[in-house]
């Protein structure tokens, strides 16, 4: 899935030469934490965060007239003054996969989704990321998650399709777990449904080991190979 | 209340929500010799007023429009219909009001529901998880509504969460709805998380007490102790209202948790007592799940006879006090 379809597309921004209080009160009156900055074309020219802004505010060391007179600095700073002019940006072909494994090495917690011109399209948030992540596991909707243990072989997870459908069963997400005992996998199949007595025994009826989700979490699998 | 017509709702086979299972529960509290000593009364046909307090008037249709076109399912296909669904699911609507209407009325002192279909997983506007119409969702309404009570108190013991009575009542600080079930990453709905409090007006009138597969009898005695009897200290409920499922039972399929049969007496005799000090005894059960025909007889025995004792103590009080 590409990051277009989770993105924000109303993008709140701000120009280099927004006073940074302002921007704090743009940040806090819609709950967000970055503002791209673009010029008159939409281009990007640099993201503001809160922690940025954070980090101009003047310490609660300062003795008061030290405090007072960095207050009435901040009146007269910008966003050009202390905005990363150089973005972590993606581009719309950059899928939720890609933007994950961003996060993960960068803690960016949002990137600019820009065209190869430079306008920017969205802001795609580690929040968005999440939502969609919820989606594709199915979690948001009610359902019964199975755990199935497997030998590493073609064809098993057809195998365990095969008697879902067969059950006419409709399935949320199938996660297949990497890790596992050696030669083995464990398959977690979310089932729309709160009747799973009899696919169960089906699957055990086929040669399946399953346990429970929550004994595969407790990482006790020998127990069970 | 039981009434025979809650058995003409057929699922089919394979479906666990069967008809067998209301008579495995009125063998079990016949075979016990407990029949003379209770006043039992069946179904009425409830005023539609009173499910459109809480059912959109779109969703009533439709499920009426479909089951009586004969279609095999609605929503979902966990919710099986035949012809005479619908109107088995008005009539367990009416039964658990009447219930609240005769012990309401003294008439009664509690009330134990031997219903089909179920009702806690039933939304608004959607069936869901052998659930039509919210039973005890709808008795709360006619409580608040027509009784004028303010302060009632649902507690679910069914080992699935009751969505459909959480998202009715969430908002509404007049209603708290407390629910211990399996951790809803390893069991339907989904829902039911312990963070879910409330909304709005309604923060703080949802507890919702986890367990984890495999949780036994003190986990859950663990679980009721931390978190249900501190609602007595802030809310003093004038009614309650039992979601009684039986499907924790260690030999029910339904879930993987352990909970015997002795769990679901104290469970029981533990809610009576807090009735007893608070709602002067003021209590209907109505039936949500419980699969296992071979365990129905003795869990509904063991229930129906803590609220006939209970019974047996108001009146004596009652008597005493007269004299």
């Amino acid at each position: 899935m590409f990051v277009t379809k989770a993105m924000t597309r109303d993008v709140i921004t701000i120009n280099k030469n927004t006073n940074i209080l302002q921007a704090k009160e743009i940040m806090a009156e819609n709950t967000i934490r970055h503002l791209p900055v673009v010029d008159s074309e939409n281009r990007i020219v640099g993201i503001l965060t809160d922690r940025d802004i954070r980090s101009a505010m003047p310490s609660i060391l300062l003795d008061d007239y030290e405090y007072k007179k960095a207050g009435e600095k901040l009146t007269e700073l910008l966003a050009k003054d202390i905005m990363s002019t150089s973005p972590i940006t993606v581009s719309p072909a950059c899928t939720i996969q890609d933007a994950i494994l961003l996060y993960q090495k960068t803690r960016h917690g949002a990137f600019p989704v820009v065209e190869a011109d430079g306008k920017l399209i969205g802001i795609v948030s580690v929040q968005d990321m999440l939502d969609e992540t919820t989606k594709v596991m199915g979690i948001g909707e009610p359902g019964t998650l199975l755990c199935i243990i497997v030998k590493e072989r073609v064809g098993e997870l057809k195998k365990i399709v095969d008697i879902i459908t067969e059950e006419n069963m409709s399935i949320g997400s199938v996660l297949v777990s990497q890790c596992w005992a050696e030669g083995k996998r464990a398959v977690f199949p979310y089932l729309f449904s709160k009747n799973v007595v009899p696919v169960k025994r089906k699957l055990k009826e086929a040669g399946f080991t399953l346990i429970e989700p929550s004994q595969w979490y407790l990482d006790n699998p020998l127990e069970h190979g | 209340m039981y009434d025979e017509r809650f058995l003409l709702h057929d699922t089919g086979p394979y479906h666990p929500e069967h008809p067998e299972r209301l008579k495995a529960i009125l063998k079990g509290i016949q075979d016990a010799g407990l029949l003379s000593d209770l006043t039992v009364f069946p179904a009425v046909s409830p005023e539609m007023k009173w499910i459109e307090a809480v059912h959109t008037k779109e969703y009533i249709q439709r499920f009426k429009e479909k089951c009586l076109a004969g279609e095999p399912i609605l929503d979902d296909p966990d919710n099986k219909m035949c012809k005479d669904t619908y109107n088995t699911a008005l009539l367990a609507v009416g039964g658990v009001i009447d219930a609240v209407r005769r012990v309401m009325e003294n008439e009664l002192d509690n009330a134990f529901c031997a219903v089909r279909p179920p009702g806690h997983h039933a939304e608004a506007d959607k069936a869901m998880g052998f659930c039509y119409f919210g039973n005890v969702a709808i008795a709360a309404k006619y409580l608040l509504q027509k009784w004028h009570l303010s302060q009632i108190l649902i507690i679910d013991f069914d080992a699935h969460h009751g969505n459909g009575t959480q998202h009715i009542f969430e908002s509404d600080p007049s209603v708290i709805y407390y629910s211990i079930h399996q951790h809803p990453s390893f069991a339907y709905p989904g829902t039911g998380r312990e963070f879910e409090v409330g909304t709005g007006k309604g923060t703080g009138s949802v507890k919702n007490s986890t367990s984890l597969p495999g949780n036994s009898d003190d986990d859950w005695k663990h679980l009721v102790e931390r978190d249900l009897l501190p609602i007595f200290d802030k809310f003093n409920p004038e009614f309650i209202l039992v979601s009684t499922g039986f499907d924790a039972h260690i030999d029910d399929q339904m879930s993987n948790v352990k909970i015997s049969t002795e769990w679901y007496t104290w469970m029981i005799k533990l809610i009576m007592e807090l009735a007893s000090k608070h709602t002067d005894g003021k209590l209907v059960s109505v039936l949500e799940g419980g699969y296992v025909l071979k365990r129905l007889p003795e869990l509904a025995k063991n229930h129906v006879e803590v609220l006939l004792n209970h019974s047996c103590h108001r009146r004596k009080k009652c008597l005493s006090q007269k004299q």
